[in-house]
C-alpha cells in the first residue's frame, strides 16, 4: 500500500489558488522530495497532508487514512517537523520530548525511555536539561526531528528541515534522514535546495505556483532535459553581442544574472572550442568558462521558464557533499 | 520499539491534560516577575475601590457595613478573569509562534488540548485570589467560614475557566495577541456589570437591568455570601448554574474555534 | 530664518509625525479611550447611588461628577502611551537619527509631546460628548467646556513629559508599559472618582496631598458648578508642577541617553 496518495488536491485562500490539483503517490519506505521555490505551495501541501489545513478540493490519504475523514488516525501515524520549529523556549529539550511522547499517547515510563534514546541519537544528551531558548538553530532542528520520531511514525514529514542551517548542521540532518529511511520510515521532504533533493530523494516532484511541473527520480528528470550547457562569465557591456554570437553556435538559455551567458551545447565538452573560437572571432573577451551538466534547476527552467535558484531569498552556503 | 499495551484513552487524555498544565506553570516559575501583573491588577482594584467607594456602605439598603467584605469576592473574581484572559493571550502567542501546530498535529483530541489550557488558568487564578484575600483580612474583612471560603474559591477557579474559554476562543479566532485588550475588557465588563459595587437595589436603573440578566451577578452573590450573610444552598446554586451555562457556551465556542483552525 | 522659527518648524514636523503615529494605530488608541469609557459606565451604574450620601457635592448626576475622572484616566494613559512610543523609537534606532541631526534636543521631546497633547484633546472631546449624549450638563456652559479641554490637553502633555523621561532613561517600551498599574494607583489615590471628604483612610489622606486631585477638581469644577478661579488656579499650579518635574526628569534622562548611546 502506498504511504501517501494524493489526487487532485487543491487549496484556495480567498481568490488565490495556492495548490492547484496536485497528484502524487509516495511508496512505502521511500524518501520523496518536494522541490520548489518560496511560495510554490510546498508548505500548504504539507499542512494539508498533516491535517493542519483542510483541502478545498481533491483528496489525500496518508498511511491509508483519509486526511479529512480520518484525521486523528493520520496524526497517530505521522511525525512532523515543520518549517517553523514549533518549540517552547522555556522548556528543556527533555521536557519537550516527554511532552511529545504524552501527546502521542505513550505511557510515561516508555515516554521517558524514548526521550533518553532520542536525545542520544540526535546528540543532544548534554544539552537535554537546558532550556530550548538557549539552543542554536541546528540544535533546535535536531530536537524538532527527535520529537517527530518519538512514536516511531510510519510517515515522517519534514518541511524545509535545513533552511537557515550552516553546512555542518545540514549534513547532520541529511545523515539522520538517511538513517531513518534505512530503518523503514517513509520520508516526505520539502525543500528549496536542489542539492538536498538530489542527495536524499528517491523520487522528486517539482512544484511551481501550486502545480507539479515534473516528477521522477532525480537522474531521470535530468536525463530528460538532456544537454549540458556552457556558462560564460563576460565583461560588462559585451553581453548582448556575446548572446548574438552564441545563439548562432548553440541554444541560448535564460540568463541567471547580468554578467553570464548560458548556451546549451549538444556535444558537451566537444563544443567548447567552437564557442570559444566564435567569441574570439567577434573580439569578445571571456573572464571564465565552465561546462555545466543538467541540474534540477535546469529541469525547473525547462518546465517553467525561470530558475529555481534565482528565486531563493537567502544566500545559503555551498552544500556539502554527503 | 515494542508496543506496550496502549493505556486506555481516558488515561492518555488525562496525562496529556496534566502535561499541558505542567507546561503552563513554566511561565510562572521560569520567567522572573511573570506572576506580578496577575496579582497586582486585582489587588490595586481592591485597595482602590475600597479606599474610593468605601463610604457606599452608609447608603440605606447596603447589606453590610464592611466594604472590604463586600468587594473582596469581586476582586478575587476579577483576578480570575484577568488570569483566564491571560491564558488566552498565551494561546495567541503560541499560535503566532507556531507552537500550536505541535499540539494540533498530535492525535490528542481537541477538547483535551483546550482543557489543558483552561484548567491551568483555573489553578493559576488561586494565587491572586489568595493574595487579595490576605490583604482584605488584614484590612478587616470578615471571616467567611470554611464553607464560605470553599464556595468562593470554587467560584474563582470556575470563573477563571470561563475567562480562559473566552480568551482561547478569541485567540483561535484572531490568531494574534492584538486581541488581548478585547479578552481583558470583555471579562472586565462581564464581571463588573453586576452587583460588584453595590447591592442590586442600589444600582442605577440601567445597571440594575443589566445585572439582573448578567449570569455573573449570581456568581458574585454566591461568592460573596460567606463574607456578608452566611452560606446557603439557595444562594449557591444559581451561581453554580450560571458558571455551568457560561462554561458550556464559551467552552463550546472555544472548541469550535479550535476545530476550525484547519479551515 | 531665525533660530526660533527653525526650531518651531522642527517641532511641528516631529509633532505631525507623532500625531500621525498616534491616530494611525487604533489598536493602541482603543485602550486609552475604551477602557476609561467602560470604567465610567460601570462606576456610574454601580456606584451612582453615592450622590445620596451626606456630604456629596450637589451634582446633577453621578455621571456629571465622574466625567473629570474619566478624562484624567484617559490623559494619563495617553501620557503613558507617548512614553511607550518614544521608547519604541529608541529601541528601533529612530532617535539616533534625530540625535545626529543639527536640532536642539528639546525639540525631540516637544515633538513627541505634541502627539500626546492631541490624544489628550481628543479624549476631552470624547468624554464631554459622551457626557452630553447621556444627559450630563456642563454647568458653566461653553467656558466650562473650554476649560476642560485646555486643562486636559495641558495635563496630558505634562504627564507625557514624565513618560518621555522614563522612556529616555530606560530605553525600554516594556518597562514604560509596565507602569500602567501605577496610573491606576495614582488615580485611585486622588479625588478622580470620589469626593475627597468621603474617601476612606489612608486613601483619603493621600488624595488630599496628591497634585492630581487639584487637577481633576479644576476640570470638574466648571462641569458641576460655576467657574471657581481659586480651583482653576490651583489646577494650573499643579499642572505647572508636573510640567516642571517632567522637564527636570527629561533633561536628566536625555543627558543620560546621550552618554550611554
Amino acid at each position: 500500500m502506498p504511504a501517501i496518495v494524493v489526487e487532485g488536491l487543491e487549496r484556495s485562500f480567498d481568490e488565490v489558488l495556492a495548490v492547484q490539483g496536485v497528484d502524487l503517490e509516495v511508496a512505502e519506505g521511500e524518501i520523496y522530495g518536494f522541490l520548489g521555490p518560496n511560495g510554490a505551495g510546498k508548505t500548504t501541501t504539507v499542512r494539508m497532508l498533516t491535517t493542519l489545513l483542510l483541502p478545498t478540493g481533491g483528496r489525500a490519504t496518508v498511511a491509508g487514512h483519509d486526511v479529512v475523514g480520518q484525521a486523528r488516525a493520520v496524526r497517530a501515524s505521522i511525525g512532523v517537523a515543520l518549517q517553523e520549529a514549533a518549540l517552547d523556549p522555556l522548556m528543556t529539550g527533555r521536557e519537550l520530548i516527554r511532552l511529545q511522547a504524552t501527546l502521542q499517547g505513550l505511557p510515561s515510563a516508555a515516554g521517558r525511555e524514548r526521550a533518553d534514546q532520542l536525545l542520544e541519537r540526535v546528540d543532544l544528551e548534554e544539552a537535554a536539561d537546558r532550556r530550548v531558548g538557549t539552543y542554536s538553530g541546528g540544535m533546535q532542528r535536531r530536537l524538532d526531528l527527535a520529537a517527530a520520531l518519538v512514536h516511531e511514525p510510519r510517515v515522517l514529514f519534514l518541511d524545509e528541515p535545513t533552511t537557515g542551517l550552516d553546512p555542518v548542521s545540514r549534513k547532520t540532518i541529511w545523515e539522520e534522514v538517511r538513517a531513518l529511511n534505512e530503518d523503514g520510515t517513509t520520508v516526505f521532504l520539502t525543500t528549496q535546495y536542489l542539492e538536498e533533493a538530489d542527495q536524499l530523494a528517491d523520487n522528486v516532484a517539482i512544484i511551481d505556483r501550486g502545480r507539479i511541473v515534473a516528477e521522477g527520480t532525480p537522474d531521470a528528470l535530468k536525463t530528460e532535459i538532456g544537454n549540458p550547457h556552457i556558462q560564460l562569465q563576460l565583461a560588462e557591456g559585451s553581453i548582448a553581442k556575446a548572446e548574438e554570437v552564441c545563439a548562432r553556435v548553440g541554444r541560448l538559455l535564460p540568463p541567471v544574472d547580468g554578467r553570464t551567458v548560458l548556451v546549451e551545447v549538444p556535444d558537451g565538452a566537444a563544443d567548447i572550442p567552437r564557442v570559444v573560437r566564435a567569441l574570439d572571432d567577434a573580439g569578445i573577451a571571456v573572464d571564465s568558462l565552465e561546462l555545466v551538466r543538467p541540474t534540477l534547476d535546469d529541469v525547473f527552467v525547462a518546465k517553467t521558464g525561470h530558475h529555481l535558484e534565482k528565486e531563493r531569498e537567502d544566500d545559503e552556503p555551498e552544500a556539502v557533499e554527503a | 520499539m515494542e508496543s506496550a499495551a496502549q493505556p486506555p484513552e481516558w488515561r492518555t487524555n488525562l496525562a496529556t491534560i496534566g502535561a499541558l498544565m505542567a507546561r503552563a506553570k513554566n511561565e510562572l516559575l521560569r520567567v522572573p516577575g511573570a506572576a506580578i501583573p496577575g496579582v497586582l491588577a486585582p489587588t490595586i482594584f481592591f485597595l482602590g475601590l475600597n479606599g474610593v467607594f468605601g463610604a457606599l456602605t452608609q447608603l440605606r439598603g447596603f447589606t453590610t457595613g464592611s466594604y472590604e467584605s463586600f468587594i473582596v469576592p469581586v476582586s478575587m473574581l476579577q483576578g480570575a478573569g484577568f488570569t483566564g484572559a491571560a491564558a488566552g493571550v498565551n494561546l495567541a502567542r503560541d499560535i503566532e509562534q507556531g507552537w500550536i501546530d505541535r499540539l494540533l498535529v498530535s492525535p490528542a483530541p481537541r477538547w483535551v488540548l483546550l482543557a489543558g489550557n483552561v484548567l491551568a488558568a483555573s489553578a493559576r487564578a488561586l494565587i491572586p485570589a489568595t493574595f487579595v484575600l490576605t490583604i482584605a483580612f488584614l484590612l478587616g474583612a470578615s471571616w467567611p467560614g470554611v464553607d464560605g471560603l470553599l464556595v468562593t474559591y470554587f467560584m474563582v477557579a470556575a470563573m477563571a475557566a470561563v475567562a480562559a474559554c473566552w480568551g482561547s476562543a478569541l485567540a483561535l479566532r484572531f490568531k494574534s495577541q492584538s486581541a488581548a485588550p478585547l479578552m481583558q475588557a470583555g471579562m472586565m465588563a462581564l464581571i463588573l456589570t453586576t452587583t460588584a459595587y453595590a447591592p442590586l437595589a442600589l444600582l442605577q436603573p440601567w445597571m440594575k437591568s443589566v445585572a439582573e440578566v448578567n449570569p455573573v451577578t449570581q456568581v458574585i452573590d454566591a461568592a460573596r455570601q460567606g463574607f456578608v450573610t452566611g452560606v446557603s444552598w439557595t444562594e449557591t446554586w444559581p451561581g453554580l448554574l450560571a458558571l455551568l451555562a457560561l462554561l458550556a457556551i464559551l467552552g463550546a465556542w472555544a472548541l469550535r474555534e479550535m476545530r476550525r483552525t484547519a479551515a | 530664518m531665525n533660530e526660533l522659527a527653525v526650531n518651531a518648524r522642527v517641532v511641528r514636523a516631529l509633532g505631525m509625525r507623532s500625531i500621525r503615529q498616534t491616530f494611525r494605530r487604533p489598536q493602541l488608541m482603543a485602550p486609552i479611550l475604551i477602557f476609561p469609557t467602560l470604567l465610567l459606565a460601570i462606576q456610574t451604574g454601580g456606584a451612582g447611588g453615592a450622590v445620596h450620601l451626606e456630604g456629596f457635592p450637589p451634582v446633577q448626576s453621578f455621571l456629571q461628577f465622574m466625567l473629570a475622572g474619566a478624562m484624567m484616566q484617559s490623559l494619563m494613559l495617553a501620557g503613558n502611551s507617548g512614553g511607550i512610543a518614544l521608547a519604541v523609537d529608541i529601541e528601533m534606532g529612530f532617535t539616533d537619527r534625530l540625535f545626529t541631526a543639527p536640532i536642539p534636543r528639546y525639540t525631540i521631546v516637544l515633538g513627541r509631546l505634541a502627539g500626546t497633547a492631541a490624544l489628550g484633546l481628543f479624549a476631552s472631546v470624547w468624554f464631554l460628548a459622551i457626557g452630553l449624549i447621556f444627559g450630563a450638563e456642563i454647568h458653566s456652559g461653553v467656558p466650562g467646556v473650554l476649560i476642560a479641554m485646555v486643562l486636559v490637553t495641558a495635563t496630558a502633555m505634562a504627564v507625557g513629559g514624565i513618560g518621555a523621561a522614563i522612556a529616555l532613561r530606560t530605553g525600554s517600551a516594556s518597562v514604560v508599559q509596565g507602569l500602567f498599574p501605577l496610573v491606576l494607583v495614582l488615580l485611585f489615590l486622588s479625588s478622580a472618582f470620589f469626593p475627597n471628604d468621603l474617601m476612606i483612610q489612608p486613601a483619603k489622606a493621600i488624595a488630599e496631598y496628591n497634585p492630581l486631585s487639584l487637577v481633576v477638581e479644576g476640570i470638574r469644577g466648571p462641569i458641576i458648578a460655576d467657574v471657581d478661579l481659586g480651583e482653576l488656579g490651583a489646577a494650573v499650579l499643579a499642572i505647572a508642577g508636573i510640567v516642571a518635574l517632567g522637564l527636570l526628569l527629561s533633561a536628566r534622562a536625555l543627558r543620560h541617553r546621550l552618554r550611554v548611546g
